[in-house]
């Protein structure tokens, strides 16, 4: 992490509202050169702030933002090597498509022609070629945001700040704009720090991801990492489908359940710990005996009392003992086995995949 | 100057992390740089012309009738005590009352009217309607009753006819007309405003709550649209309070209200101490009514 | 703003007494205008009888020097007042909506409403004791421009500040953002967008301006007369239908001026809309 400056680097920021509103709160982070950085987490935990206080359009309280190792302090948005994509996308309606774009430029006093050339190449870029006359208003809201995305990157910035910029769009085209954005991230090769609240967004498009919770940063890792490995129960929870169950830790590698039955699992809290044991509802496993499950996993016998239908995938609801209700996911394939309400079945899962966490 | 204040933060940054309040500070001056244009010129053609008001209420006159600031006295405040400087005081305020009532009661389902028209384009027809009147001049307005009312005119002789009452013009029923007429277009603006903001969406959900029509009416229509009312009341009831115009053409010399009395002074009288705390006690209400209506949390006018 | 206001107008009966209702005030409001307008065309020495169709009012009107002297006072005034209050007026109303947070801001507040409803009497009072008391201004059109503008200040400022309210401040985070200082992002981005509430004040004050009588009664100067004052003045002393033709200029000036306004605001208006903001 030493070897390379990184793009953004926040240390020790703080941000309140006011005497009681604490929107950020000591957050300290960095973000690598050329990567795609998401800040994810729900409404009201201080990832826009966050971002608008690398814009420059909020100060921080307390601490300080650098971007490529230079302070940033008290410089207006104006002077700072980044843009953003606004959520609102922003654009000027009282300007077309082109002059909309080539508005930072002009700003900057570039001259004419280059002006021309590159407002041209945005515009190529993100796909708009044949629109530069029309009224940002007659556009739709997907091409709304690829001119707030031509807008901002027409100007090299060194860092592009994007705030939920995809959350206005229907589910279709977000997905097509999620692919769009990842293409281009990769073209222009600069840095992205992306705010969203929606998980499966910054999964998938995300180098590494900072979820934030209460105006602090959660968990700072990959996505991988974040999902397969959360650090606590609010990432847990928040990223992904998760069962979660109260349990205690009877010996390294081992927790009991409120039923009672004692299952392995990864932990670090010491023999005696109240947990809560995470498990992804698609690594569970239903066989109809213990004897048709593989050997030297968990099993856990239980009913089956509830089902539902998702399309691409069935999720049951399965009863053990009395306390714990378990979610189990199938892949729809058309070899799977279907299960009905009340059946009683044997839910198997790897000791690796049953992570116990504690408070 | 910005340039320097911003390399010189960068620098001492690591040391006094306390940048915020910095921002807020430069925010803070800008804020009050714009203002100051408004503020300056306010302050020496509204606020500071005000206070000399207070200033002059307290002065003497000299026998030529030119006001002296030698001899303070409470002369022309203990006048105000007079019975006939009372009768109309007491006049005025009835006056003011009776039409900034009349013209809500008219004002209210007139603009509930307008603001509950469906389509879009037939309420901004009917605003333009209503605009019209209301951007045409005070004077011309009052004299188009003077016209009416003239002693050959229809009103008078329909009057004659009926028998009930033998004249219009220079009466205080005429100076009533002509005070509904031109306040009104004051009071039905504001309480629109109010309508047509308003969420009819909850009226429906009151109506599914089965609150009848009247009730959510007064439940939920009228406390949702109190800021027009009280907005629309102060712009009629204190202009009206100090009225000169309307009395002055329509009501002649018969009918004196609060407004004429002190042109009076300023004019015919040549008493301006008098007239100053004349002013004064307008100026006072006003104050008061305003700070209420702040008070309230009201900002539409 | 939905179309369907269903909910309000539930009862038949009750629509259509409201309807009547709405028909019979128009037409008191209108009524007396049109009187004017339609005596203003009569050839009867009376001011109220009908004595065929002429235009010799007009004539009058036009041969009148004192009339047109006015007039000119009028609009002199009018011009500079707006002008002049246009400009503090909007740096005004973005001081309250722009910076939340400045020393004296609250007092401010208040301060520019108060105009707006003191009573004209009021204002001329203390105007004239202001001028004659310091004597550093002459009566005279000078004053009456100072007048007007202190005046018109608070009107602009109330259009302009609502116009603000509409604007998506984005626009101005998305201006600084794109490089523009802050002069640059005013001159751009948002004096752009709120030119209809700057146009709409302007056109309320040159109204106001050429329309008030009272204070301008008080401090105006030998010759500065403007029009509606001069008309008072006749009003007071006798009726005579040269009054009918003169308001029904004023009236046609004041029309001319409500319907270029709200073409304005209209026009520019759904222009500005941006269709972005909704979500």
């Amino acid at each position: 992490m030493t070897d390379k400056t990184p793009a953004v680097s926040l240390h020790g920021v703080t941000k309140r509202f006011g005497e009681e509103v604490v929107a950020v709160d000591n957050v300290d982070l960095q973000i690598q050169d050329g990567e795609f950085f998401s800040l994810l987490g729900p409404s009201g935990c201080g990832k826009t702030t966050t971002l608008r206080m690398i814009a420059g359009l909020e100060f921080p309280t307390e601490g300080s933002i650098r971007i490529f190792d230079e302070e940033m302090g008290l410089r207006p948005p104006n002077k700072r090597p980044v843009n953003t994509v606004f959520q609102s996308y922003a654009l000027f309606p009282h300007m077309n498509v082109s002059e909309n774009v080539g508005f930072g430029l002009k700003m900057q006093k570039v001259d004419g022609s280059e002006v021309r050339r590159r407002v041209g190449e945005a515009i190529d870029l993100v796909r708009l070629t044949g629109m530069e006359r029309r009224s940002s208003k007659e556009l739709s809201g997907g091409e709304q945001q690829r001119v707030a995305l031509a807008r901002a990157l027409v100007n090299r910035p060194k860092v592009l700040l994007l705030d939920e910029p995809l959350g206005a769009l229907d589910l279709k085209l977000r997905q097509t704009m999620q692919l769009e954005l990842k293409d281009i991230q990769h073209e222009v090769g600069i840095t992205f720090v992306y705010v969203t609240h929606d998980q499966g967004e910054a999964l998938t498009m995300s180098d590494r991801i900072g979820v934030m919770n209460q105006g602090r940063l959660a968990q700072v890792g990959s996505a991988e990492d974040v999902y397969e490995s959360p650090e606590n129960l609010f990432v847990a929870g928040f990223v992904g489908e998760m069962c979660l169950l109260p349990a205690v830790v009877t010996e390294p590698g081992s927790v009991r359940l409120q039923s009672g039955e004692v299952i392995w699992a990864r932990t670090s809290s010491p023999k005696g710990a109240e947990v809560t044991l995470t498990i992804r509802p698609e690594k569970l496993h239903i066989y109809s005996a213990a004897s048709e499950a593989p050997p030297h996993r968990n099993a856990l016998k239980g009913s089956i009392v509830r089902q539902t239908f998702y399309g691409e995938a069935m999720v049951y609801e399965v009863q053990i003992g009395l306390a714990d209700l378990i979610e189990v996911r199938v892949e729809n394939s058309p070899r799977i086995r279907r299960w009905s309400m009340g059946d009683e079945v044997v839910i198997d899962f790897h000791p690796e995949a049953a992570m116990a966490l504690g408070e | 100057m910005t340039l320097l204040d911003e390399r010189k933060t960068a620098e001492d940054e690591e040391v006094n992390p306390r940048l915020e309040r910095r921002a807020r500070r430069q925010e803070s001056w800008r804020g009050f740089f714009h203002a100051a244009p408004a503020y300056v010129y306010l302050t020496f053609f509204f606020v500071l012309p005000l206070l000399i008001i207070f200033v002059f209420s307290f002065a003497s006159r000299s026998n030529t009738g030119k006001p002296l600031l030698e001899n303070w006295n409470l002369d022309s405040w203990t006048r105000l005590a007079d019975p006939l400087v009372r009768t109309i005081a007491v006049r005025s305020l009835t006056m003011a009352i009776a039409n900034t009532v009349l013209c809500l009661l008219i004002a209210y389902p007139f603009a509930y009217w307008i603001a509950t028209r469906a389509r879009q384009r037939t309420r901004t027809l009917l605003l333009i309607a209503v605009l019209i009147p209301f951007w045409s001049n005070f004077l011309v307005r009052t004299y188009a009753w003077r016209m009416l009312l003239d002693s050959d005119g229809y009103i008078t002789q329909l009057g004659q006819l009926t028998g009930l009452w033998e004249r219009m013009l220079f009466t205080q029923p005429a100076v009533f007309i002509g005070l509904v007429y031109g306040y009104l277009p004051f009071m039905i603006l504001p309480l629109y405003a109010a309508l047509e903001r308003m969420d009819w969406s909850l009226i429906e959900a009151g109506r599914d709550l089965y609150a009848s029509g009247s009730k959510a009416f007064r439940r939920i229509t009228l406390p949702l649209s109190k800021p027009g009312i009280i907005a629309g009341s102060i712009l009629v009831f204190i202009p009206s309070l100090g009225a000169y115009v309307t009395p002055d053409i329509l009501g002649g010399a018969k009918t004196n209200l609060l407004g004429n009395l002190i042109v009076t002074q300023f004019q015919a009288a040549r008493n301006w101490p008098f007239g100053s705390a004349l002013s004064g006690v307008i100026l006072i209400v006003m104050l008061v009514a305003t700070m209420l209506y702040f008070r309230t949390g009201g900002r539409t006018i | 703003m939905t179309t369907l206001h269903q909910g309000a107008a539930a009862r038949p009966g009750v629509d259509r007494s409201l309807a009547i209702f709405g028909w019979l005030v128009f037409a008191f409001l209108y009524l007396p205008i049109l009187v004017v307008v339609v005596f203003s065309f009569s050839s009867s020495e009376s001011v109220g009888k009908w004595g065929g169709f002429s235009l010799r009012w007009y004539e009058q009107m036009l041969k009148n020097e004192q009339i047109l002297n006015a007039l000119e006072n009028s609009v002199v005034v009018a011009l500079i007042s707006t002008a002049v209050a246009t400009v503090i007026g909007t740096a005004a109303a973005l001081s309250l909506d722009r910076y939340r947070r400045w020393v004296g801001r609250g007092a401010f507040d208040g301060l520019l409403y108060l105009p707006i409803i003191i009573p004209d009497v009021t204002m001329a009072v203390m105007l004239l004791l202001w001028f004659t008391s310091t004597g550093v201004i002459p009566l005279g059109r000078g004053s009456i421009t100072l007048a007007h503008i202190a005046f018109n200040i608070s009107f602009v400022a109330i259009v302009v500040r609502a116009r603000l309210a509409h604007m998506d401040p984005a626009m101005e985070d998305a201006a600084a953002d794109l490089y523009a200082n802050r002069w640059q992002a005013f001159r751009r981005v948002t004096l752009p967008l709120i030119m209809p509430g700057v146009l709409g004040g302007a056109l309320l004050a040159l109204t106001l301006s050429l329309d008030d009588v009272v204070i301008t009664s008080f401090v105006q100067g030998p010759g500065s007369t403007t029009l509606p004052v001069y008309v008072f003045g006749l009003i007071r002393r006798t009726v005579t239908p040269v009054i009918n033709a003169v308001s029904t200029l004023m009236i046609v000036v004041s029309m001319v001026l409500v319907l270029a306004s709200l073409t304005i605001q209209n026009r520019t208006g759904r222009r500005t809309e941006s269709k972005g903001t909704d979500q």
